[in-house]
């Protein structure tokens, strides 16, 4: 048994000495360039799976109009079921086996994180992470772009919205006891503060909460004739229907987290109507150009799909890539294609204006006001608005 | 057949020299794995036996001891957070932030097997499931612990972190080494417990423990030290875990987790070491590859995804990887009770009594 172990002990140092380093491809050849996206497909977030999905309709129609400088667009579609260790395995995978040349979107505050270092050691591009983690981007990394609006922006142009177009006095706001919540608050206090307001209420909730009564009580009391909320799907379908049983009717306003109407009409049985939320994105129904020819395109390519504000977040993230690969030219390399990426200007498609310098590496802070009809439908109330208070444009070394 | 004819042989390591020589081969071929296959595969061996520690840890308690428990991610989870926290803060070397982060969760199980003293059955359930949630809760709510964006782990150091002596462990093969030494200690360890006093007074405990009591086992000492034992290597799991990761959140340790853990162990069969690795590697195998491409399996795989869509969901996507989980699970308990050891066991005697 001892020469057994000794033998093992040495094998094993052995190993560790001498591991193969793996060789990772480039990432393009001369017939197709390789881009990978991880996204719950199947599990509880599922619903969110459709940025994923997305993104490969945009890839579809740039193939279809011939592909970037002769080469295609291959497109990998991974499921992580918002696992961390998951999203770790399937990214290996793509960057090892596969050899992907860009990775975009990626839903998953903790997912992203999971594999942040990972690409950035492999010189992986990463472009649009659909969660807003200031992480990603302050300081800058070098090889992560991001799109996404952070939630402290949003919240400050939301309560500007409140204060100004509807005339409200008394606010109230219910936030996620975490990142999410905390930041979109504190852009919200620092929007109230250049009108000498505060908010009437703040209220934490955790994100299994399961009886918010006291919580709504507490608006109620309070005479909050609007409330900001940065929550969960499942939190803010319990606080409306709370609402409905204490006979208490504020205006709501969400964060765009909740801006898939269809979803959050279905599952609040029809109370969505009314609320108002922020957008990353133009309403799915809205007369432009491309976002008709994308819905064409979606016609032929997944007739399935619901046509709904996460599908087209997915190219909404992507497309940025996309120019950038297109500005590169024929003379392909990641470093070109960072350099690209480091000296966008305003581009613009069916999302915010994106703009990245090599010190800012936050695209944007700019988002939509938009409406929920009747039947689910998106009514556009305020265009892209930025916001005049963000901070991390001006000192972005400052800003953790 | 096996013919036992003293005690000593019948609790022997290995039964026969044919194990023997298997063990051995089966271990020269773990070891050289990494010449074999793909990078990127050695992440799953990696998870694949943090889960094998897991679930023999579980199964010490469930199998042996006849104890249940839904609350075993809280313990990978004190594991996890542990060892990235002592090693963040205290600068401990890997190893010692290791086996301290399993020694507290040693300590909560310890405490969870107090109550266990007295519950049995669902009772006992609610109550480990209510420890696993809370720890989940309340690891979120501090931010010591990160909060609920969770923390990334430190590099991992086995010397003095910052010193001449620190010595940094990068990469999957590397990992995949250090785990898997540590995962063949933990296993023969748990192997031979079985056969010691302790090991008999767990199984005389499952069998019955008021004969048990009778007999002269100290039921008090016994549970709780199952408990213990149980919660020290999903512990350990929990910290290697963290590191093959290298970022949790509170989130990853939910309920769900508790359960598939249960599931390793009752799939590879309850009361039997060998079934435990069994049941973790299907499982986790299951999980993050194959349910996961339904999809490109062969003639199935269309046929299963409509059936999907049409009846198991509510979104309208594809949704079979949890519903096939819980298939073999209930296939497991109808059929073949003693899970995939009982198909081992009668495998192995198909073939020794061949062609009778």
């Amino acid at each position: 048994m001892k020469k057994v172990m000794f033998c093992m002990g040495i094998i094993c140092v052995v190993f560790l000495m001498v591991t193969p380093a793996s060789a990772a491809r480039p990432g393009f050849d001369k017939k197709e360039i390789r881009i990978g996206q991880w996204g719950p497909q199947t599990g509880p977030a599922a619903p969110w799976g459709s940025v994923a999905r997305g993104s490969g309709l945009l890839f579809n129609v740039v193939n279809e109009q011939g592909g970037i400088h002769g080469r295609k667009i291959k497109y990998f579609i991974r499921d992580d079921q918002y696992n961390p260790a998951q999203t770790v395995a399937v990214v290996k995978e793509l960057v090892e086996r596969e050899g992907v040349f860009a990775f975009v979107g990626g839903v998953g505050g903790a997912c992203g994180k999971a594999v942040m270092d990972y690409l950035g050691k492999n010189k992986i591009i990463w472009v649009g992470p659909s969660a807003a983690i200031t992480d990603f981007v302050f300081p800058p990394k070098p090889y992560i772009f991001a799109v996404y609006p952070l939630y402290e922006d949003e919240g400050s142009i939301l309560t500007k919205f409140v204060v100004e177009k509807l005339k409200a006095k008394k606010i109230g706001f219910f936030y996620q006891n975490d990142a999410y919540g905390k930041d979109g608050l504190e852009g919200g206090r620092k929007r109230l503060a250049t009108y000498q307001m505060n908010f009437v209420e703040e209220i934490p909730v955790e994100p299994g909460e399961k009886d918010l009564t006291s919580q709504m009580l507490k608006f109620k009391n309070a005479g909050a004739e609007v409330v900001l909320m940065f929550v969960n799907p499942t939190v803010a379908t319990i606080a409306l229907k709370t609402c409905a049983t204490i006979d208490y009717k504020p205006q709501w306003v969400s964060s765009d987290t909740l801006s898939d109407y269809g979803l959050m009409f279905k599952i609040t049985g029809g109370l969505w109507e009314g609320v108002i939320t922020g957008a990353f994105g133009m309403t799915p129904t809205a007369d432009h150009p491309l976002l008709n020819m994308y819905r064409e395109a979606a016609k032929k390519y997944a007739p399935e799909e619901r046509w709904g504000t996460f599908y087209l977040a997915g190219i909404v993230f992507a497309d940025p890539l996309v120019e950038a690969l297109k500005r590169v030219g024929p003379k392909l390399s990641t470093e070109a294609c960072l350099k690209q990426l480091n000296s966008l200007k305003d581009h613009q498609t069916i999302g915010p204006k994106v703009t990245w310098t090599p010190q800012i590496h936050q695209g944007t802070d700019s988002i939509q006001v938009q409406k929920c009809g009747p039947n689910a439908e998106y009514i556009l109330l305020q265009d892209w608005t930025s916001n005049d208070l963000a901070t991390w444009k001006k000192q972005p070394a400052k800003k953790k | 057949m096996d013919m036992k004819r003293d005690y000593y042989e019948d609790i022997e390591l290995f039964s026969s020299g044919t194990v023997l020589f298997w063990s051995v081969a089966f271990l020269v071929f773990l070891f050289t794995l990494p010449l074999y296959i793909p990078s990127y595969n050695i992440y799953l061996f990696n998870i694949i036996m943090v889960h094998v520690i897991l679930a023999v840890g579980l199964n010490i308690l469930v199998g042996y001891t006849g104890q249940i428990s839904l609350g075993h991610a809280g313990f990978f989870a004190i594991g996890a957070y542990g060892t990235a926290l002592l090693m963040i803060h205290l600068h401990l070397p890997f190893l010692m932030a290791l086996i301290i982060a399993g020694l507290i969760s040693a300590f909560f199980g310890f405490i969870i097997g107090l109550p266990a003293l007295r519950l049995e059955g669902p009772y006992l359930a609610i109550a480990t499931l209510g420890f696993g949630l809370t720890i989940m809760h309340i690891i979120g709510h501090w931010d010591i612990f990160g909060g609920r964006m969770g923390i990334s782990t430190p590099p991992l150091d086995l010397g003095l972190q910052n010193s001449p002596y620190s010595f940094v462990i990068e990469g999957d093969v590397k990992i995949y080494y250090l785990i898997l030494v540590i995962t063949v200690l933990m296993v023969v360890c748990a192997r031979n417990l079985m056969r010691t006093r302790v090991g008999r007074a767990f199984v005389a405990i499952r069998d019955d423990d008021i004969a048990a009591e009778v007999m002269g086992v100290n039921l008090t000492i016994f549970k709780t030290m199952s408990f213990a034992l149980s919660a020290f290597y999903a512990g350990v799991a929990g910290g290697l875990y963290g590191f093959v990761v290298s970022f949790f959140d509170p989130f990853t340790f939910n309920l769900i987790l508790s359960i598939v853990f249960l599931v390793m162990v009752v799939v590879g069969g309850l009361g039997s070491i060998l079934g435990a690795v069994m049941g973790a590697t299907l499982i986790t195998y299951l999980q993050f590859d194959l349910l996961k491409n339904v999809e490109e399996l062969p003639y199935m795989g269309e046929i299963l995804v409509q059936f999907s869509r049409k009846w198991l969901t509510v979104i309208g996507l594809a949704n079979f990887g949890s519903v096939a989980l819980g298939l073999i699970m209930l296939g497991i308990v109808i059929f073949e009770p003693l899970g995939m050891f009982g198909i081992w066991i009668r495998m192995k005697k198909y073939w020794k009594t061949w062609p009778f």
